[in-house]
């Protein structure tokens, strides 16, 4: 049983790392904490849900969709509202993606009610067996996908010109401007792709946990731990620090029970803040917010 | 037709004064230096010529646009670039990526690799050490890097803030004799901003002297380079 656990804890700890990944870009190229990013992993949940009851779409192929909607909003966000703010203070950002989160969580309850929705695929029930250990068909996917991801939005940093521009913005923006780089741009662009993320998370989550308007914010205290964790801003950082976070989570529900989950979560968060304030794997990029 | 042109330029940060009523021209393929004491407000000049400081009044035209309304990342796409003091180069990246980084304000893509090209001919060590975090490289090396990625921009006005700052002198000989070769082949005008008075007005055809925010003398640079007060306040002879 211990092994079941701890499968089932590496399972969920891809999907928790893919959960953090846009939270801890945003952070990290442009110091904004963003508490809005919870709201694009519920909408994407969403957006699977309505998709798949009525439109029958498989919960799989509406990933792109929801990506591309999240894209859009966090990009629009990012124009419309926080780019005016960002340079003013750290607690009027704070102030404002919380406001932007309860604007999605009541927006979806009015429309959706805040009855539990819940995406049965075909294969939703079904699982594998590898050595005695009973592996669920959506979580296998669910982690496979979080994991493609980051490491796909990994090369988009490292190997693209737009990534490369990201990057620049966040360790020095005033010389990355001397290079002709917008940064109001860029941090758009990095918001857009951060929602995006989030909204695939969503999409992934629906198939394994419960729909409704407040399971986004289930995800906050973990991907605040894997953000620290992990070191502000670095991708690899989240995905690593998914894993860990995870694995202790289910080993923590395993040997002390369900109630201590979070007590052990948050335990680590002080820990690493206590022993390694600048996570795991040092600062991300050298950047300015990191 | 000067490629840029200054007038009547204020610069302030809150209450305090920096540049008073400063003016300047500079014509297409000069050289010129901007020399001056340290506090003199030559960074606060170049930081109000690439838009990184509000100004309180003057006027800044380059290439017969008029720079106010821009922003810096509109000013460098238009041909400005700009070598920071103390390099700022991207640490956490490799100097390829510093140079290919460079060439986002470029106008056509199609030469990035010939730039790519130059810049190692000019700087064979950046060659050898393209895969190295910036971070990690020598000062003098670090310059190079910082010089060629405002080369890869294809600038038509390059400005250099403080090159030899900390540099050992046979370092500052090579980069000197780079920006010369830059300004001459490639016909790029280079602003010069210097403590070393006597090294910028040595590679400068003309000179501009800032005392306490406003420009006190200027002339040709050699004219000043024999000037008695000048030798004294700033070259230490007499």
């Amino acid at each position: 049983m211990l092994w079941q656990a701890t499968a089932n804890g590496l399972l969920l700890g891809g999907l928790y790392g893919i959960a953090t990944i846009g939270f801890s870009m945003v952070w990290g190229v442009m110091g904004v904490i963003n508490l809005a990013h919870t709201g694009f992993i519920m909408l994407g949940a969403y957006i699977t849900y309505g998709l798949f009851r009525f439109a029958g779409l498989d919960p799989i192929a509406s990933i792109p969709v929801s990506m591309i909607a999240m894209f859009a909003l966090g990009y629009a966000l990012q124009v419309l509202v926080l780019n005016r703010i960002i340079r003013t203070s750290l607690l009027l950002s704070l102030v404002v993606t919380f406001g932007i989160e309860l604007v999605m969580v009541d927006a979806v309850s009015i429309a959706f009610t805040s009855d539990v929705r819940s995406v049965n695929s075909s294969y939703a029930a079904s699982s594998i067996e590898v050595f005695g250990i009973l592996v669920p068909v959506v979580r296998l996917i669910a982690a496979g996908f979080s994991v493609t991801l980051g490491i796909a939005f990994f090369a988009f940093l490292r190997f693209t010109r737009a990534g490369q521009m990201i990057l620049a913005t966040a360790l020095d923006r005033e010389v990355s401007s001397l290079m002709g780089i917008n940064p109001e741009r860029i941090y758009a662009l990095t918001a857009g792709a951060g929602a995006a993320l989030a909204g695939a998370t969503g999409s992934l989550a629906s198939m394994l946990f419960p729909v409704m308007p407040g399971m986004g914010v289930t995800f906050l205290s973990a991907v605040f731990v894997i953000t620290v964790l992990g070191g502000i801003g670095s991708v690899e950082g989240c995905i690593v620090a998914g894993f860990i976070y995870g694995l202790v989570q289910a080993w923590a529900g395993y040997f002390l029970g369900a109630n201590y989950q979070e007590i052990v979560g948050f335990g680590l968060f002080l820990l690493v803040l206590a022993l390694r304030p600048q996570g795991l794997f040092g600062r991300a990029f050298f950047g300015e917010h990191a | 037709m000067s490629l840029l042109s200054v007038e009547g330029l204020a610069v302030a940060y809150g209450d305090s004064r920096v540049l008073w009523d400063v003016g300047f021209d500079m014509a297409e393929g000069e050289i010129v230096a901007l020399v001056g004491a340290n506090g003199a407000g030559k960074t606060t000049l170049l930081r109000a010529l690439t838009g990184l400081v509000p100004v309180r009044g003057g006027k800044m035209r380059f290439a017969g646009a008029d720079l106010g309304p821009l922003k810096p990342y509109e000013r460098a796409r238009r041909g400005i670039a700009m070598v920071p003091e103390g390099r700022r180069l991207f640490a956490g990246l490799t100097v390829r990526q510093n140079l290919k980084l460079g060439a986002t304000a470029r106008p056509d893509r199609a030469g990035e690799e010939d730039d790519l090209a130059f810049v190692f001919q000019l700087f064979p060590e950046l060659k050898r050490l393209e895969g190295r975090l910036a971070g990690l490289m020598s000062g003098g090396e670090q310059q190079m890097c910082a010089i060629g990625r405002a080369l890869m921009a294809r600038p038509s006005l390059l400005l250099v803030d403080e090159m030899s700052l900390g540099l050992a002198p046979v370092i500052v000989d090579r980069i000197a004799e780079a920006v010369r070769l830059v300004n001459r082949e490639r016909g790029i005008t280079v602003l010069l901003v210097e403590q070393d008075v006597g090294l910028a007005l040595e590679i400068a055809t003309r000179g501009y002297v800032l005392d306490t925010g406003r420009i006190t003398i200027d002339g040709p640079a050699d004219d000043l380079l024999r000037r008695e007060d000048i030798r004294a306040a700033y070259l230490g002879l007499n």
